[in-house]
């Protein structure tokens, strides 16, 4: 009932984002709900998008953004609007989670999320102005007073446990919002949704695995959170496509098939060719340290281990003998592992669209976040958004070819910009945290004044850095890394991440230090993406700000 | 149906919302009787505490704290054991005085409440008057309902008399019942005064009163509070106000306790005349009378809030009276004070002073001038350009009143000391009433323009500062006087070449 009224859906620039997003617009429409659509990139976006619609809706669904704000707040809502949230940006703020008129929260129930409880944080704040008050207020005396037994013994006792429950609300309140991290993939817990109203479909069940997969791709889960959520996934997907396997004839044209596969960890290699995937990849380039002459002589060592021609794997792949391709899987992996590469193989899925094209679900998200990111044609960035949610749609092949090699030049890009960064010794401990900054001039530098380009880059770079250093004390440490913004304002993006290391927990506390950094220095900086570890930095405030975040967590 | 459905399913897949809100609730229930009992916990006086200590010690030491059920609270309590009618009486008053559920539903529908007034004229008791007046107070402390019910068991005969008791803490108690019972409104207050409450209530603030049993001065402080906020009930509440020559004989103690040293007596006592001068001018005359207004004056600019608050009301109030009485006020020195009230900080000070201000500034030319005289024009320019919204809302009728009465000079000297540029700022409020004030000051500003022959000098300043497109945009307003008065406006000074 309440939604035959419009309903505003507010997306964040994400791949997990745009596939959450499908997936519900396939159930709008299912339910004839009529819904706007506005992508968002970050709060500032958010912010105007909520005033700009603020009159015309009352729901407002937002995904991938909002879940670790004070969205109330924020956005000073009326209070008959109500916002929907599935956002898998942790920790969700504590006012939202207890807000149970306004905001809902679409969480997946076995998601550990670790609230603190309502009753170490919350206090009756009328309770707490009156008190803070009491002393000297110049409110009109009470008409009746009640007289009490021994109170100001009780009085004093009471004052000194809200002292105690205070220091002790910030020191939970600290430990909750210390570090960010990400949930259960939007797209997955709305195609969890899809499937207690029992309309999921293969293709909701497809953008859900895009979704996880995009999450894996980011490095925005633990290893262990993807292979529990590839479980799950893979359950949906032999419930979906069982049929299929003893109905040969049923393959047409325009049908969908999804698998589950062991497949390697090679971006792109089945539209590249493996040569190619092979130097692009973040995994093998890093190990193999390809930056390097050394490395380059290691490669070649590794492809005549295989013992493929070099003819053959520069070729495309599709092009490969087939008699190689045969066994090719196995023989990777036995070489890779002779090198040091023991996990080359990653449990995925594959989609069939009729008989010729498959894409594994890497792809799909290499070439979709490339196409919301392209920075070749200067076009606004609600024309990449709406050209990327296409390219989700199975229709629309050409759109995800076109991602396709859109996003072999990031990798190449990125490729090039991480040997460059480890040749020249770009990288610098400063003590606490690893630097890497771009100049302006570098090439590709206006690709990476893209958030998820440059995260992408930071991630392979510091991977990278990791098996080039011999320093161990660097191996453990995080990354911060500046790339340009905008040169006519004078700003640079700036991004945190984590340490690289095996057990990583993947989680981020450069948050919360950018902002103490800024707060202390006055650095103009802005906090207006989505993720807190990557904010917007004034040219002039950034020796200051450095210095700031050195001391902080030194 | 199968949105509803689906909404449903909304749910659950978030937090088990439903889970909260009961929880939410619930907290909400309790933390906010919580604030309710810290609230009046604050009016709680020194004196007794000691007292009670004093008194649990010598109790204790008699005999062990004993747990009563209802039941046989009833029974001791009807029965003829003056021992357990005391213990009873005790663990009646123990409950009705613990921070939570203090049951006093309960113990009213037990139907001792009768019981409870008769043991207060027990005279040789005075342990058994003392719990029976504190457990009626407590009683009396609560709904409208459960004050009727110590009314109507005949307690307030009872409770007058005890005010003359010869120990202390029992008419101390007396006077704190009486007090909840004149809380309740204007009926109860009246009742009150009609069974002649006034004359002992009196009698123990005047220094002709024998003090026995008196031990400590700490002590006398304490009483002296309650009794004040007791007399500040009975001056408080209209439809009706309190009777007349009821006012005439507290007026004098009153404006003793005002001059005492305590703060809370001088806020309770403060207050007590803020109810008194928020009348009709005879009241406020009678006030005026007394002479207090300079003491009114000098405690507006006091740093406790919990003072200054109620003096700032009092001399509000008095303002809005007549010419003659606003002049007294004037004369016994408030707009020296204003003008650090008008930048307190504080928006409801600010708010009240700017409503004080405005009434001062209704008054004639020559108010108007010391007005000016004392430097109350820059404050006032202050506040219209960055006070809180209601605040602004006075300081604009401030300017509107000022602009009706003052002479054309002093019109000049307004709009020399920077009022237009916030004024015009102002036509931005949502507020229609606001804007439509607003717009007759603008009027106004330009009859003396006129007859100065600066008419265009106006409009020039007036464009200069935004504020033709300001009263342009107001044309369009949805509120039709709001549109005529700006229309007019245009139409008058605008249309020009």
């Amino acid at each position: 009932l309440l939604f035959l009224q419009r309903v505003l859906l507010l997306v964040a620039s994400d791949v997990d984002a745009l596939c959450a997003c499908k997936i519900l617009q396939a159930l709008f429409q299912c339910d004839h709900v009529q819904y706007t659509l506005v992508p968002v990139s970050g709060w500032q976006e958010l912010e105007t998008a909520f005033l700009e619609h603020k009159d015309q809706f009352k729901y407002f669904v937002l995904i991938n953004c909002g879940a670790n704000v004070d969205l109330l707040e924020i956005l000073q809502p009326e209070e008959d609007t109500f916002f929907f949230v599935c956002d898998s940006h942790r920790p969700i703020n504590v006012v939202n989670v207890y807000n149970d008129t306004q905001i809902k929260l679409l969480v997946k129930q076995d998601d550990d999320i670790n609230v603190p409880a309502y009753d170490d944080i919350f206090r009756d704040e009328e309770d707490e102005e009156e008190d803070s008050e009491k002393e000297s207020d110049g409110s009109e005396p009470s008409e009746k007073r009640r007289r009490f037994e021994g109170d100001v013994i009780e009085r004093t006792m009471k004052r000194r446990q809200r002292r105690e429950w205070e220091a002790r609300r910030q020191e939970i309140l600290f430990d909750y919002e210390q570090y960010e991290y990400h949930g259960t993939s939007s797209a997955m817990v709305m195609f969890d949704l899809a499937w207690i109203m029992s309309k999921d479909l293969n293709d909701m069940l497809w953008w859900a695995i895009v979704g996880l997969t995009d999450q894996w791709v980011q490095d925005k889960i633990t290893q262990m959170k993807y292979v529990t959520d590839i479980g799950i996934l893979q359950r949906h997907v032999s419930r979906h496509n069982h049929r299929n396997e003893d109905e040969e004839n049923s393959l047409s044209i325009d049908c969908m098939r999804i698998a589950f596969e062991y497949d390697l960890r090679l971006a792109l290699y089945q539209h590249w060719s493996l040569y190619e995937s092979l130097c692009n990849t973040s995994y093998t380039s890093a190990s193999l340290k390809l930056w390097s002459v050394q490395g380059q002589k290691r490669l070649h060592e590794l492809l005549a281990d295989m013992g493929l021609p070099l003819k053959q794997v520069r070729q495309k792949f599709n092009s490969m003998d087939m008699s190689l391709k045969e066994n090719l899987l196995e023989m990777i992996e036995e070489s890779a592992n002779k090198f040091g590469m023991k996990d080359l193989r990653v449990q995925t899925f594959s989609i069939h669209f009729g008989f010729k094209n498959k894409f594994s679900a890497s792809d799909i998200v290499y070439a979709t976040a490339s196409l919301m990111e392209n920075i070749e044609k200067e076009e606004p960035e609600t024309t990449n958004f709406i050209k990327a949610l296409d390219s989700l749609s199975r229709g629309n092949l050409d759109k995800l070819h076109q991602g396709l090699e859109l996003a072999k030049k990031q990798l190449r890009a990125i490729q090039q910009t991480v040997a460059s960064c480890i040749c020249t010794n770009l990288v610098i401990s400063q003590g606490p945290f690893l630097y890497c900054s771009l100049m302006e001039g570098t090439p590709d530098v206006k690709l990476f004044s893209k958030p998820v380009s440059l995260c992408l880059l930071s991630k392979y770079l510091l991977k990278s850095f990791v098996c080039s250093t011999k320093n161990k004390r660097c191996k453990l440490l995080p990354l911060v890394m500046a790339a340009p913004m905008d040169v006519e304002q004078g700003t640079v993006i700036m991004v945190g991440i984590p340490p690289e290391t095996e057990s990583s927990d993947k989680k981020n506390f450069f948050g919360r230090a950018f902002e103490k950094a800024a707060d202390s220095t006055n650095s103009r900086t802005l906090h207006n993406h989505f993720d807190m570890s990557i904010i917007e930095l004034k040219m002039e405030d950034r020796s200051k700000f450095l210095d700031a975040l050195i001391s902080l967590l030194s | 149906n199968k949105s509803d459905e689906r909404m449903k399913k909304f749910k659950n897949k978030g937090k088990d919302a439903a889970a909260l809100r009961r929880r939410r609730v619930e907290v909400n229930v309790e933390l906010r009787k919580a604030k309710k009992d810290e609230q009046i916990l604050k009016r709680r006086s020194i004196s007794f505490r000691l007292l009670d200590e004093n008194l649990n010690e010598e109790r204790e030491k008699r005999n062990e704290i004993i747990q009563l059920s209802l039941e046989e609270i009833v029974e001791a309590v009807n029965g003829n054991n003056a021992e357990l009618q005391l213990q009873a009486t005790q663990a009646t008053r123990r409950m009705l005085s613990r921070q939570k559920d203090p049951l006093i539903n309960e113990i009213i529908e037990l139907g001792i409440i009768p019981r409870l007034v008769e043991f207060l004229i027990h005279a040789d008791n005075p342990p058994l008057q003392f719990e029976a007046a504190w457990a009626l107070t407590n009683i009396a402390s609560g709904t409208s309902d459960q004050t009727r019910a110590v009314v109507e068991g005949n307690a307030i005969p009872a409770f007058i008399s005890l005010l003359s008791s010869p120990h202390m803490h029992i008419s101390e108690q007396s006077v704190w019942a009486l007090g909840n019972i004149a809380g309740d409104g204007p009926l109860y207050r009246d009742a009150l005064i009609k069974c002649n409450v006034i004359p002992p209530l009196l009698a123990l603030v005047s220094p002709a009163t024998p003090v026995n049993n008196l031990p400590s001065l700490v002590f006398q402080v304490g009483f002296l509070r309650n009794i004040t906020w007791t007399l500040s009930n009975l001056c408080r509440n209209k439809n009706p106000y309190p009777p007349l020559d009821a006012v005439k004989k507290m007026l004098p103690v009153l404006i003793r306790l005002i001059k005492h040293e305590d703060k809370d007596i001088i806020s309770d006592s403060c207050w007590a005349v803020s109810y008194l001068t928020d009348g009709s001018n005879d009241r406020i005359q009678i006030v005026v009378d007394t002479g207090i207004l300079p003491r009114l004056v000098e405690l507006m600019a006091s740093p406790e809030l919990l003072v200054m608050t109620p003096a700032l009301r009092a001399i509000g109030n008095v303002v809005t009276g007549t010419d003659e009485q606003t002049q007294a006020a004037i004369d016994a020195g408030v707009l020296a004070v204003l003008p650090s009230l008008l930048r307190h900080g504080k928006p409801t000070i600010e708010k009240e002073a700017a409503w004080a201000l405005s009434n001062i500034a209704a008054g004639p030319s020559q108010q108007i001038q010391q007005l000016i005289m004392c430097g109350l024009l820059p404050p006032l320019v202050e506040l219209l350009d960055k006070g809180d919204f209601k605040a602004q809302k006075e300081a604009v009728w401030a300017v509107a009143n000022f602009t009706m009465g003052g002479t054309v000079e002093q019109v000049v000297e307004l709009v020399r000391s920077g009022v237009l540029k916030p004024l015009l700022n102002l036509l931005l409020a949502k507020d229609s009433k606001t804007i439509l004030v607003i717009l007759d000051t603008i009027s106004n500003l330009f009859r003396a323009a006129e007859k100065l022959g600066e008419t265009e000098r106006l409009c020039l300043l007036v464009e200069e500062l935004d504020g033709l497109e300001k009263i342009e945009a107001l044309q369009t307003h949805d509120n039709n006087m709001v549109y005529k008065a700006a229309l007019n406006i245009i139409e008058k000074y605008f249309s020009g070449e």
